[in-house]
């Protein structure tokens, strides 16, 4: 069945080394595609948000309804913390004195995601052009989304805070233990080289390190859920909920340094 | 002509792949259109045409993957390769053995492309390491007639 006539296995090879070749020369060749696809994957990602809207206006009804009721309620209580707000500003600008948080923020739509399973990324429309370089992070209102892995010039990629290869050096807000938080793949990320008498509950709020200086300090990453030991036994580990969701994720700031 | 018309279903297919609808998103399976096309590339075209069709779709998708290193590339032609020879071998021509191709494809290619991110230290919990080689697949395979219909109007 595989004996190959000489000509046969000349072509073969042939083009096994042309599909080497062009597998090395990937990374010359991103830019260009990525370019090519920016105003498709504009349009599509316009289209679906038209389509959704007609095709789950019932249940979009439903839902401003019920949003309309947690405006009502949340403007009342937005008059009560005017108060706090006020006091508030006046405490951050003594505090401006002494630190300046300095974050240069980049709006960026999401406009592409993961093409498998086994990573978790996302392009964004926003590249080069837009100051965004490799190894800037990313953020939402919510917390730590992810980094930038690639910048093209007018897109970029970003490795989101459930892939796996993403490692955040992080600490638990109330008690300070420092842990190293991956992603799974899944919706919740790990919290990992946690020693045995780590002071960690669940509920508790992991924040960046700050350590690793790619990450500023106090970015939400999410809050822990579970806690468990390893098979060796010698260390723990946590199970955190993200505070963003990244599978419904839709826009990005990016932290210009 | 007709090539044209292919590579334009090939950006078709890309873009929807890329940005494939979240309430069509299964366990967080999305399904391999690229791989599909190649595959039905292959029962369609003479070996050459699906050969270039298949590092085309395979250098589309590693363009939108993190890392440097074109897997797909590679794992797209040898796929392209097997099924031609495959089809030599046996007859493609019932729906179901298609689909056993299509899945079986897309398994082995879940499996290469995860072992390879777990061999680089990724910690992937078994379950979601089990959910991702099988779910995709069968999501994938589920497809396919879709596209074998779309890539046999174009070129018959």
């Amino acid at each position: 069945m595989f004996k190959l006539p000489r000509k046969t296995l000349i072509n073969l090879t042939v083009i096994a080394s042309l599909v080497l070749f062009l597998s090395y020369s990937l990374i010359r060749l991103k830019n260009p595609v990525q370019k090519t696809f920016k105003p498709q994957l504009s349009l599509v990602s316009l289209l679906k948000r038209e389509i959704r809207g007609i095709v789950f206006y019932h249940r979009n009804m439903v839902e401003n309804e019920t949003l309309q009721s947690a405006v009502d309620s949340l403007r009342s209580r937005l008059f009560d913390s005017r108060e706090i707000y006020l006091e508030n500003t006046r405490l951050k600008g003594l505090l401006a004195f002494k630190q300046k948080s300095g974050l240069r923020l980049v709006p960026a739509r999401i406009i592409g995601r993961s093409p498998d399973s086994w990573s978790s990324s996302a392009t964004i429309d926003k590249g080069k052009y837009n100051g965004i370089r490799r190894g800037m992070v990313a953020i939402s209102p919510r917390g730590l989304v992810g980094r930038v892995v690639e910048s093209a010039d007018n897109t970029s990629k970003i490795l989101l805070i459930n892939d796996p290869s993403l490692g955040v050096s992080s600490i638990v807000q109330r008690s300070r233990q420092e842990g190293l938080v991956n992603g799974t793949l899944g919706s919740n990320l790990i919290m990992r080289y946690l020693p045995k008498d780590a002071d960690i509950v669940s509920g508790d709020v992991v924040v960046t390190s700050g350590l690793s200086q790619i990450y500023p300090k106090g970015l939400l990453v999410g809050r822990v859920v579970n806690i468990g030991s390893d098979l060796s036994g010698l260390n723990r580990y946590a199970i955190i909920k993200p505070a963003v969701d990244c599978s419904s994720i839709e826009e990005v700031l990016v932290i210009i340094p | 002509m007709k090539k044209w018309l292919l590579l334009a279903v090939v950006m078709a297919l890309a873009a929807l792949q890329l940005s494939w609808p979240e309430f069509l998103v299964f366990f967080n399976a999305r399904p391999d259109l690229l791989l599909i096309f190649v595959i039905a590339a292959v029962f369609y075209l003479d070996f050459k045409t699906a050969l270039v069709f298949g590092i085309i779709c395979g250098l589309l998708k590693d363009a939108f993957l993190p890392g440097d290193f074109g897997i797909n590339t590679i794992l797209f032609s040898v796929w392209c390769y097997a099924i031609w020879k495959l089809g030599r071998q046996i007859s493609t021509e019932h729906d179901l053995v298609r689909f056993a191709i299509v899945f079986i494809a897309a398994f082995l290619n879940s499996i290469i492309t995860g072992v390879q991110s777990a061999n680089l230290g990724n910690f992937i919990p078994a379950g979601i390491f089990l959910r991702n080689l099988i779910i995709p697949s069968l999501y994938t395979a589920a497809l396919s007639p879709l596209i074998f219909k779309l890539t046999k109007k174009i070129t018959v």
